[in-house]
């Protein structure tokens, strides 16, 4: 349970007898921003792992001191303070924790959790537990962004195929090499699996599994790596694409084809000499073409073609062409939110269904983020000093998109349906969408994935987005001309 | 089926410290998906799910996979023009990986099971290499028949030289090298981070040589803010502890977890901190009382330097009236060891600098140094700790320097632009196999994709040395045999499941130093 270096110093800056410390997170509004609402996800996993139970105990105690005496080169460190929470409280954190529940979509500018200290002589915790709360702007991103992608891939699968049919699984988490360590793999993992089905990056699952409770949320299909073809020898690519064919005849397989010559490799080896094994292969067991270089966009119109030469396709029921069903391709490389749009809008402009199509997304999807992709913020909003119960908050003059919210809080949907902070404990408490999911060291509540993915399912409106644009309006503009 | 107890996290690291306990308890701890303490934190489960089935995928009689790590060089680069070019990048932080996920026993007959099991509902399809992982747990004891061999970590290499090299050693376990490349290709954070903070030691160091004549104080320049802005606990460690090869103060305390425990320091702490405000301490006094809250906050570390955030409503009434008039006469009794440092953290970084430094220069009695740039009294500094990255960090200090202030009078904190804001693609890492043993027979192996010649990859048995006139030359093909360069450059560190090289944080510090040679080229 790290702080910040300098949260430890803390208890001594606050006024005197101060009981309270109400502090509060938001994804802050910022103008022009492309995200508009965000999935609430991740909480659980930092509450089980690092603050239910009795997380401390004398011998961490021993060790902090020693560790910040030499940090700080002086006795910063409040060594009674702490033990006081060990003796009073068998180590368990008097602190309560209020939100929203994990996977409801909300806009920008809302408050999302609350946490305030239980007990008078721990006012400090709150703001120790602040740095290590902050970390959710990572699960909350990724199964935003997650989620961003879904909406452009229904838009375009509705649309040139009539139904939804196995959107779950258009878009693979490649991300696992990507990111910056094993533990935010399978955090951003777990996100993404919030909104879809196919994974490699198997610690999102294990996070699924033991944090949420979902005994397997995602699947992958057989792939091909550069090495696997290389190893071959550059003379030997089809041998290699045929030994994989083989190996995993059942079932779909992956096959990366630009280890040389992509074109090459469709037309001449999968669109020739392998074109009889391609062609054996049912629906269930469809060969995925992989590209891996080069502009994704016109790569994919060329390979597309080359393929529909080779093996010809057919009309689906809204018109749109679809290549045989033994044959699909996977674009993994350079996919991002743009760039997965624009692929699938010239494919449609050239008459090509997304049904043809999955994609793989690496670090767009978990590492090319940050906090201030959704200027994610903690901030303390409310204090009870000598009893006296105070509304606080920063309104820096050179950025009021930095100030914060005043007072106790509370999320409600408001008469015309739309999600609202109440600020300056003004909310009602029947109407409060928010939650207490932790207090004094206890779990309170338990979400399961299933629970959280029917709470981040796309809607209606977002699936249809002609008729959706008015409500976007008039949901934009409230978002951003909120209320403050 | 045997559970590990729950490592819980201390105060200090998280599964860190508790690990240190649980080894001088002689626990062997195992290797694997540790943080998640999950029964299934096995090697032949913890990667990329693919990985479980290229064993099928190899040529026949395949006996040896042999691949390699380089940050590429980028020759062509059509879309983008960077302004910082990074030709050269910091190796650091295999040890950190060999240590926590390879070495040691890392299967056990249940994690096979468990994986196998895994597996088969993922996949809908047996496709575990039962066989292969029972294997190692027989004849290996669990332990990776694996040799790895690397530069000594803290170089400092020229893109497109080979790192780290890593090889299957036993016939039967030819997809094992490949099997690792997950694990082993996340390297790329920990060097990218140690890499873009040496990038911004150079500018730091440029600039203050020439606005004082000396880089004293030049390892506090530059402060790790980041641990609230990075994705994990994790990578907060390992993030923190690779801006601490350059640096020396950081607020992300799980770095030096990590570095004490797979490194080690001779010193006690290898970074320090200073005791800081932030807004809550400050708001909490209520909007009519940032004065009472800035003099009871400065009174409390009246010997330690303090730094106190100002911006909470307005920074320049802040360090005009509350700093420059109000509390002038404390802030002017304390020495140069103990200064109060003002921290803006919002609006224009380099224009919130000068307005600041310019308040404050009129407020506080300001020398001109030996160089004739301005320098604010001792007992008052400035940190500049709001969208700082390398870009606007060479923005903030040039600036400075036009407006004839010594960078003497500033540090910086950096928080998600340091630890966050970096991508694989930063230095183009990569991990590629380029030579394999079939039917006895070595090949030299590659890509060479059409549509990019700057993801084409190099061939054969690798080797890395110096040219005569100082340089790095990568050899391909196994010519490093030749003998023609001297030595091979690239250490074994991890052999058959032992690490068998280390390095301290000491050694590290020292290899990534910065030379007198850099030093002279970036003040012409």
């Amino acid at each position: 349970m790290e702080g910040q270096g300098h949260s430890i110093t803390h208890y001594k800056q606050y006024p005197p007898n101060v009981s309270k410390i109400y502090s509060y997170f938001e994804c802050r509004r910022k103008k022009d921003s492309q995200f508009s609402e965000v999935v609430f996800f991740g909480l659980q996993y930092l509450l089980k792992k690092y603050l239910t139970g009795p997380v401390i105990t004398e011998e961490k105690i021993q060790e902090a001191k020693l560790f910040y005496q030499m940090h700080f080169k002086q006795a910063v460190f409040d060594e009674e303070g702490w033990r006081k929470v060990l003796e009073k409280h068998d180590g368990r954190l008097p602190i309560r924790i209020k939100a929203v529940p994990e996977g409801r979509i909300i806009p920008r500018g809302n408050v999302l959790f609350t946490v305030e200290n239980t007990d008078p002589n721990f006012y400090w915790l709150t703001n120790y537990i602040e740095t290590m709360l902050v970390q959710m702007w990572y699960p909350i991103t990724v199964a935003t962004i997650s989620r961003e992608f879904k909406k452009i891939l229904a838009k375009h699968l509705k649309a040139t195929s009539g139904s939804l049919e196995g959107l779950d699984l258009k878009l693979h988490d490649f991300g696992y090499r990507g990111v910056s360590s094993q533990e935010s793999a399978a955090l951003g993992g777990a996100a993404h699996l919030v909104n879809f089905r196919s994974t490699d990056t198997v610690a999102g699952l294990l996070m699924a599994q033991r944090y949420y409770a979902c005994p397997m949320a995602g699947f992958s299909i057989p792939a091909a790596e550069h090495s696997t073809i290389i190893s071959w020898g550059r003379n030997r690519e089809k041998e290699a694409f045929e030994r994989v064919l083989d190996q995993f005849s059942s079932g779909p397989v992956s096959v990366v084809s630009d280890s040389y010559d992509i074109f090459n490799a469709c037309k001449h080896i999968w669109g020739d000499k392998l074109k009889e094994q391609v062609m054996e292969r049912s629906q269930d067991s469809c060969l995925v073409i992989r590209p891996d270089s080069g502009d994704p966009t016109e790569t994919l119109i060329e390979v597309i073609k080359i393929l529909e030469e080779c093996f010809g396709c057919s009309l689906n029921s809204v018109g749109y062409k679809v290549l045989p069903s033994y044959l699909r391709i996977i674009q993994g490389d350079g996919i991002d939110l743009t760039s997965v749009d624009e692929i699938l809008q010239k494919l449609s402009d050239e008459g090509w269904s997304a049904e043809n199509m999955f994609f793989g997304c690496g670090s767009a999807l978990l590492q090319k983020l940050n906090r201030d992709t959704l200027s994610c913020a903690f901030k303390c909003s409310y204090v009870e000093t000598n009893g006296k119960g105070m509304d606080v908050y920063k309104q820096p003059v050179t950025d009021p998109s930095k100030g914060s919210k005043r007072g106790r809080l509370s999320l409600r949907r408001n008469s015309d349906g739309f999600l609202e902070t109440i600020e300056r404990g003004a909310g009602k408490p029947e109407e409060d969408l928010l939650v207490t999911v932790f207090e004094n060291g206890s779990l309170v509540q338990d979400y399961s994935l299933e629970e959280i993915r029917k709470n981040a399912r796309l809607q209606d409106e977002e699936l249809n987005p002609i008729l959706h644009n008015h409500e976007q309006e008039l949901l934009h503009n409230h978002i951003f001309n909120g209320i403050h | 089926m045997s559970r590990r107890p729950e490592v819980r996290s201390s105060l200090l690291c998280d599964h860190t410290a508790g690990r240190v306990a649980a080894i001088d308890r002689g626990e062997h701890p195992s290797g694997g998906l540790e943080s998640l303490t999950a029964p299934l934190e096995a090697a032949p489960s913890g990667r990329h799910f693919t990985e479980v089935t290229h064993y099928k995928q190899y040529p026949p009689n395949t006996s040896k996979v042999y691949s390699y790590f380089e940050c590429r060089e980028k020759r062509t680069d059509p879309t983008k023009s960077r302004k910082v070019k990074y030709d050269k990048t910091v190796f650091y932080g295999l040890q950190y990986i060999l240590h926590k996920y390879l070495k040691g026993k890392v299967v056990t007959p249940e994690k096979i099971q468990e994986a196998k099991e895994v597996y088969r509902e993922h996949f809908q399809d047996d496709v575990f290499n039962e066989k292969g992982w029972t294997y190692i747990l027989e004849k290996y004891n669990g332990h990776l028949p694996i040799e790895i061999k690397a530069v000594p970590e803290g170089s400092v290499i020229p893109r497109g030289n080979v790192l780290f090299t890593v090889e299957s050693t036993d016939p039967e376990c030819y997809w094992l090298t490949n099997w690792v490349e997950t694990i082993l290709v996340q390297i790329w954070y920990p060097i990218t981070v140690a890499t873009n903070s040496r990038e911004q030691k150079k500018i730091l160091a440029k600039y203050l040589l020439e606005t004082s004549g000396n880089l004293e104080g030049l390892e506090y320049k530059l402060h790790d803010f980041g641990y609230r802005g990075v994705s994990s606990q994790e990578t907060a460690g390992i993030g923190a502890s690779a801006h601490l090869v350059n640096f020396k103060g950081t607020d992300t305390v799980a770095g030096i977890g990590v570095i004490k425990k797979y490194y080690g320091t001779k010193d006690p702490v290898p970074g320090f901190s200073v005791p800081a405000a932030e807004h809550s301490t400050i708001t909490a006094w209520g909007k009519d009382h940032e004065k009472d809250a800035f003099e009871h906050i400065i009174k409390q570390f009246p010997s330690v330097p303090v730094s106190i955030v100002s911006d909470s409503y307005d920074i320049y009434n802040a360090c005009e009236k509350i700093w420059g008039e109000d509390l002038r006469g404390l802030i002017e009794t304390r020495s140069a060891d103990a200064p109060l440092v003002v921290r803006p953290d919002s609006g224009n970084p380099l224009d919130t600098v000068l307005k600041v430094l310019e308040i404050l220069g009129k407020k506080f009695p300001t020398e001109e140094n030996s160089k004739g740039f301005k320098v604010l009294p001792p007992y008052i500094r400035v940190i500049q700790g709001d969208g700082v990255d390398i870009n606007t960090l060479q923005e903030i200090v040039e600036g400075m320097k036009q407006h004839k202030w010594s960078i003497e009078n500033i540090a910086f904190g950096s928080g998600g632009a340091l630890l966050q804001k970096l991508t694989r693609d930063l230095l183009n890492c990569s991990f590629k196999c380029s030579y394999v043993v079939t039917n006895g027979l070595g090949v030299n192996v590659f890509k060479d994709p059409v549509a990019d010649p700057n993801k084409r990859s190099k061939k054969g048995r690798l080797s890395l040395h110096r040219t005569q006139s100082g340089d790095f030359v990568t050899l391909e093909e196994g010519k490093g045999d030749l003998e023609e360069y001297g030595v091979d450059l690239l250490h074994t560190v991890f052999q058959n499941g032992k690490i068998v090289k280390t390095y301290t944080f000491d050694e590290v510090r020292d290899n990534a130093k910065l030379k007198e040679s850099e030093l002279e080229e970036l003040l012409h």
